[in-house]
C-alpha cells in the first residue's frame, strides 16, 4: 500500500489475527496506526501474528505505531514492527505495550532501521510489559541497525510485574484489591488506548475495560 | 488516656489493666503488648496504647525506633509480619481485618512517601474509594454530581488547583503537593482513626501550614490522630493531647506537649 505525497492514513485494527501491513510512505505523508489484542476472536490454540512494515521512502514523513495485545489462558500473540527510514527527515514512534495473564505468551519483534541516508532522522521505540501470572512469558527482541550519524533515536524495554505499593496505597484507602489491580492494568492499557483517533472507537474500548472494574 | 506498658514503672503506677480489657469498646483503639518484624527481625517489642476518640497523640522518637513500622502494622502492611500482641478498633479486632477492611472502618494512613500512580486519575481514585467505604457503611454510592461537589468542597480545605480531578494520582506532585493530597484524602473519607507518618517531612513553612490546618479543621469530638515525627516543629500547630516517646520498639515515656519540646531540646540520648 502508498500512502500518496502529504496524505493521512490513520487506521485502528481490533482483533486481526494474521494482520499483515505492507506500507510506503512518499514525502510528507502521515501513518499512525494502532493494533488492539485483547481477546482472540478464533482459536484459543492459534498463534496469532500480527507483522508491520513500514518504509519511509519520502523526506519528512511521521510514522506512528501502537499496539496493545492483553492475554488469557493459553493466547499467544507475536507482533512485529519493521520500520525503515530510508530518507531524512522523518520522525517515527513505536510504543508496544502486552499484558499477559495464565499461561499467555507475548513476543515482540522490533526492528527499527535508519539508512545512511536518513539524516536528522528521530525515532522512538518503548516496548512495556506487564505479567500478572508467574506462568506468563514474554520474548522481547528489539532491533535497531542505524547507519546515519545525524538521527535522534531511542528505544527501551521492560517487563514487570504490578506495582505492590501502589496496590497496597490503593488497599489503604478501602479500594478492594480485586479491584486495585484492575485499575492499574486498565491504566497501562489506556496509554495505548488513548492514541486511537476515532473517538467512537476509542470510547467503546474504555468503557469496555472499565466494565471490567464496575464487575469485579 | 492510658499509656499501657507492664513493664515500664511509669505505667505500672495507676493502671488497671483488666478494666480496658472490659471495656475494650470504649475506647477507639487499644493496642495490647504488640511485636511485630520485618524479614525475620524484630522491629516492634511490645506496644502499648490507648485512644480514645478526641484525642490527639504524638509519637515521637528517633529514627530505626519503629514508629512507621507502627503505623504499617496498624493499616496492614503485607509486609510486616505481626508475632504477637493485639489492637482493638472501637472493640473489633483489627489485626484479623484485611487491609482494605481497615480503611472503610476508618482507618486512615497519610503514607510518609505518597505513591505514584500514572494513569489512574484522582476522581476515579477517590470515587472508588468513597463508594467502598459507603458499601461497607450500607450506603447508596454517590453520584456523579454529589462527589464532585465533595472534591470541590474538601480541594478549597487544602488549597488544592482544580485540575487534580484529572491528573493520576500523585503523579508528577511536588513533595508539598503530595503531602497537601494525602489529607485532601482524609477530609473526603472521614476517617474515625488517622495516622500521619511523617507529614511534616519535606514540607517548606507554606505548605506546612496549610497541611496543619487541614488536619486541624478535620479534627471532631469523635475522630482521633496519631502524628508519627521527627521534630518538634509540626507539634506547633497540631498540638497533641499526649505525646509518646518510642525508642527500641517500646513507649519508653509519655507526656504532654511540653514533652515534645523537652525532646527538642535534649534529644533522645537522656531517655
Amino acid at each position: 500500500m502508498k500512502i500518496s505525497k502529504g496524505d493521512i492514513f490513520d487506521r485502528v485494527f481490533i482483533n486481526e489475527p494474521g494482520l499483515n501491513l505492507h506500507i510506503e510512505q512518499e514525502a510528507g505523508s502521515q501513518v499512525k496506526i494502532v493494533v488492539i489484542n485483547l481477546e482472540n476472536p478464533t482459536s484459543p490454540d492459534l498463534e496469532i501474528s500480527n507483522q508491520i512494515f513500514i518504509e519511509q521512502l519520502g523526506e519528512g514523513c511521521q510514522t506512528e505505531v501502537y499496539a496493545l495485545a492483553f492475554l488469557h489462558g493459553e493466547e499467544k500473540v507475536t507482533t512485529e514492527t519493521h520500520v525503515l527510514h530510508a530518507v531524512g527527515g522523518g520522525r517515527s514512534n513505536q510504543l508496544v505495550k502486552f499484558v499477559l495473564d495464565d499461561n499467555a505468551r507475548g513476543r515482540f519483534i522490533g526492528d527499527l532501521k535508519i539508512a545512511q541516508d536518513a539524516q536528522q532522522t528521530e525515532a522512538h521505540q518503548t516496548n512495556r510489559n506487564l505479567l500478572l501470572s508467574d506462568t506468563a512469558e514474554m520474548r522481547t527482541q528489539p532491533q535497531l541497525e542505524i547507519y546515519a550519524d545525524d538521527v535522534k533515536a531511542t528505544h527501551g524495554a521492560s517487563t514487570g510485574q504490578l506495582d505492590e505499593s501502589a496496590l497496597f496505597y490503593m488497599q489503604q484507602r478501602g479500594i478492594d484489591p480485586k479491584k486495585a489491580r484492575q485499575l492499574l492494568v486498565n491504566a497501562f492499557m489506556k496509554e495505548v488506548l488513548n492514541k486511537i483517533s476515532d473517538e467512537t472507537i476509542k470510547e467503546n474500548l474504555l468503557n469496555a475495560i472499565d466494565s471490567v472494574i464496575e464487575e469485579a | 488516656m492510658h499509656i499501657c506498658k507492664k513493664s515500664s514503672t511509669f505505667a505500672a503506677a495507676n493502671y488497671n489493666w483488666y478494666m480496658v480489657n472490659d471495656k475494650m469498646a470504649n475506647h477507639l483503639l487499644v493496642i495490647k503488648d504488640l511485636h511485630a518484624s520485618i524479614g525475620g527481625k524484630e522491629i516492634l517489642k511490645g506496644v502499648n496504647l490507648v485512644i480514645n476518640e478526641g484525642e490527639v497523640h504524638a509519637i515521637m522518637g528517633p529514627n530505626g525506633a519503629g514508629k512507621s513500622t507502627l503505623s504499617a502494622v496498624l493499616t496492614g502492611n503485607p509486609a510486616y509480619e505481626v508475632t504477637s500482641g493485639e489492637v482493638y478498633l472501637k472493640g473489633e479486632n483489627l489485626l484479623e481485618m484485611a487491609p482494605e477492611v481497615r480503611a472503610r472502618a476508618g482507618v486512615f494512613l497519610s503514607f510518609q512517601y505518597p505513591v505514584e500512580i500514572p494513569g489512574v486519575s484522582m476522581t476515579t481514585f477517590m470515587r472508588t474509594a468513597i463508594n467502598e467505604k459507603r458499601a461497607y457503611e450500607g450506603k447508596e454510592p454517590l453520584s456523579a454530581k454529589e462527589f464532585l461537589a465533595l472534591m470541590r468542597e474538601k480541594k478549597k480545605l487544602l488549597e488544592l488547583p482544580d485540575k487534580l480531578n484529572n491528573r493520576s494520582v500523585n503523579e508528577g506532585f511536588s513533595g508539598g503537593e503530595k503531602k497537601k493530597n494525602e489529607i485532601f484524602q482524609m477530609a473526603m473519607l472521614e476517617p474515625c482513626l488517622s495516622i500521619l507518618d511523617e507529614t511534616d517531612s519535606g514540607l517548606d513553612i507554606d505548605a506546612l501550614r496549610i497541611v496543619a490546618e487541614g488536619v486541624n479543621r478535620l479534627k471532631t469530638p469523635q475522630n482521633a490522630s496519631i502524628v508519627i515525627t521527627h521534630y518538634q516543629r509540626l507539634l506547633d500547630y497540631i498540638v497533641p493531647d499526649f505525646v509518646h516517646v518510642l525508642a527500641d520498639g517500646q513507649i519508653v515515656k509519655t507526656g504532654d506537649k511540653t514533652l515534645a519540646l523537652e525532646l527538642e531540646e535534649h534529644g533522645y540520648e537522656n531517655l
